[in-house]
């Protein structure tokens, strides 16, 4: 279970305050899959971080199962994450010197469950097993997505958290990887989604809508 | 998936940026162990000339006055030719080089000229006969200084008269800068019968003195034993020009060494802050997945260790065969003991790591406290 109580994040910036999300509450149940929309700079990403125990809060509270995620330590937050916790991103974000396969097993590097036959099983699930030891640029945007999202699955994560991970990808990719999110939600994960893609409304059982820091 | 295996495929990706830092340090290892390794060759050679050199001795007649002796260069009184023959029998005293001097300022063609009679050098019985190092004027010649050759139009081949005798001119010396420019040099017998003083000297110069353990107040002693009526002075200028040479070598070395460790330190040091530039978002990646601050500095600093290490091991052999290679040519008479110095080896493989790990510990620090969110965010 996801909760956000009063959670304002305020950064900074050269030109004063930048107001991310502003006295946010909201709770997502465990096993549920939740789509935020909205228009860029409204805060979409801040949200993801703030969720994902990446970004601290100016002022609220950010539990998961119960737990005060900014009341715990760096390297319990960094535990919470490799144990709790996938990330898909828009721009993949896959070390660029690995190949596949090896991109899929970096989470054991933090300890994640899951290893060699587990990141083998994940990639052809994900259609993936002709890749293995494929650089990311030889892979098409498609493949590298599936291969971020093989990786976010390794440590069998209880929450996906997905910023725009369809953003880059051409509709028949998109919806694959949708399907794929879908899936892991099927299985009973919990999926807080930042898209754009009116896709995501098919497989969202909820959408929040946050505009300038508020959700709506 | 290990930091090592992360590290080593990081390396295989980006082996520019690796080569770059292994060459950086063999470089500076080279050359530390070369200038240690040359250095070493350059005291025991300088020690080996030192003990060649010996103590550079005079021997004036007893009574001389030295102040006159200096601002004039030679002695008014005289002593006994006879007095270097005996010298060069002493079993007390070891001289590799003897040579036996008169001198007098004369008046020729309306000037003041030092005439210099020198008699070839005479080896000591019991030593090993050595290459002389002073110089051989056969009879009937003379060799004339710079100033007196230029004033008079003195050429060599020329017929010169001293005191009604004449004499071939076998060489015109070069510009010396010194009374040496006003001199004419000839044998010694052709000198004394010249001055008409058959027999006499006033000095003897005694190089390369061999006298193991002994200083100056010993061998003043033991010369005044063998040649009563005579006083003894230091050449001290060579022995300290000898030392001074070597002073100045071992303070280059540690000028130049400190300046090359620096510089290095310097570029490992920005090349990780590059490496560190390049993967921000890898790390940032690697945080997000729960890997810890310990393992990302692991990435760097393992990095940079084995740069250090292979650049200390490539660098020692570098260095080792250059020494070898060109010592001899730089200090030929101690050639043969210019070796590898092993112990060398444990120093830069301990020292090399060491430094490439310190150089790298600021853009390591720069890496694990940089806020992976802000990357992720802007990306």
């Amino acid at each position: 279970m996801i909760e956000l109580e009063n959670v304002s994040k305020v950064y900074q910036g050269a030109n004063g305050e930048v107001r991310a999300l502003d006295d946010v509450s909201l709770s997502v149940e465990k096993g549920k899959f939740v789509a935020v929309r909205g228009p860029s700079g409204c805060g979409k990403s801040t949200l993801l971080l703030t969720v994902g125990a990446m970004v601290r809060p100016t002022e609220g509270r950010v539990l998961l199962d119960g737990e005060d995620v900014y009341g715990m330590s760096v390297s319990q937050r960094a535990r919470l994450r490799a144990g709790k916790i996938g990330f898909v991103f828009q721009m993949f974000h896959l070390v660029p010197y690995l190949d596949a396969l090896e991109n899929v097993l970096v989470p054991t590097l933090a300890g994640a469950r899951g290893g060699r036959p587990e990141a083998l099983e994940l990639l052809e699930r994900l259609q993936l097993s002709h890749r293995l030891h494929h650089r990311p640029a030889e892979l098409s945007t498609g493949e590298r997505q599936r291969c971020a999202l093989a990786r976010a699955l390794l440590n069998r994560p209880e929450i996906i958290l997905a910023d725009e991970p369809t953003g880059n990808l051409d509709p028949d990719n998109a919806a694959q990887v949708m399907q794929y999110l879908g899936n892991f939600h099927r299985e009973g994960g919990t999926m807080l989604l930042v898209s754009h893609d009116p896709l995501a409304d098919q497989y969202a059982q909820r959408v929040l809508r946050l505009d300038q820091g508020r959700v709506q | 998936m290990s930091v090592i295996r992360l590290l080593l495929r990081e390396i295989q990706h980006r082996q520019l940026s690796f080569v770059l830092g292994v060459v950086t340090i063999v470089a500076a290892v080279a050359l530390f162990v070369a200038i240690l390794t040359m250095c070493d060759a350059s005291q025991r050679e300088t020690i080996r000339l030192m003990r060649n050199l010996g103590f550079n001795v005079l021997i004036l007649p007893k009574g001389t006055n030295m102040a006159d002796f200096w601002s004039e260069d030679f002695a008014e009184q005289e002593m006994p030719e006879e007095y270097v023959y005996r010298l060069a029998e002493s079993d007390t005293i070891s001289i590799r080089h003897l040579v036996a001097r008169l001198q007098k300022k004369i008046r020729w063609r309306d000037r003041h000229v030092l005439l210099t009679g020198i008699l070839p050098e005479v080896h000591m019985e019991q030593l090993p006969s050595k290459a002389p190092m002073g110089v051989a004027i056969p009879r009937g010649s003379v060799y004339v200084g710079f100033e007196l050759a230029q004033s008079l139009s003195i050429g060599v081949g020329d017929t010169i008269e001293l005191g009604d005798k004449p004499f071939v001119v076998g060489k015109c010396l070069g510009e010396k800068g010194s009374k040496d420019d006003i001199r004419i040099y000839g044998h010694l017998h052709d000198v004394q019968e010249v001055l008409n003083r058959p027999g006499r000297i006033n000095e003897i110069e005694a190089l390369s003195c061999q006298c193991e353990g002994k200083r100056l107040p010993q061998i003043r002693a033991d010369i005044a034993r063998a040649l009563p009526g005579t006083q003894v002075t230091e050449y001290k200028s060579i022995a300290v020009a000898r030392a001074e040479q070597r002073r100045m070598v071992e303070s280059y070395a540690a000028f130049i060494i400190p300046v090359v460790v620096l510089v290095s330190a310097i570029w490992i040091g920005l090349l990780t802050l590059g490496n560190v530039r390049q993967r921000r978002v890898e790390i940032g990646i690697l945080r997000a997945m729960g890997v810890g601050s310990g393992r990302i500095a692991a990435l760097f600093l393992g990095k940079a260790v084995l740069i250090g290490v292979l650049g200390a091991a490539l660098g020692f052999v570098l260095g080792t065969a250059l020494a070898i290679r060109f010592g001899p040519q730089v200090f030929p008479l101690t050639a043969n003991k210019i070796t590898p110095m092993f112990n060398l080896l444990s120093w830069t493989v301990i020292g090399a790591p060491l430094l490439c790990a310190l150089a790298s510990y600021l853009p390591t620090l720069v890496a694990v406290s940089q806020d992976p969110a802000a990357v992720l965010r802007e990306e």
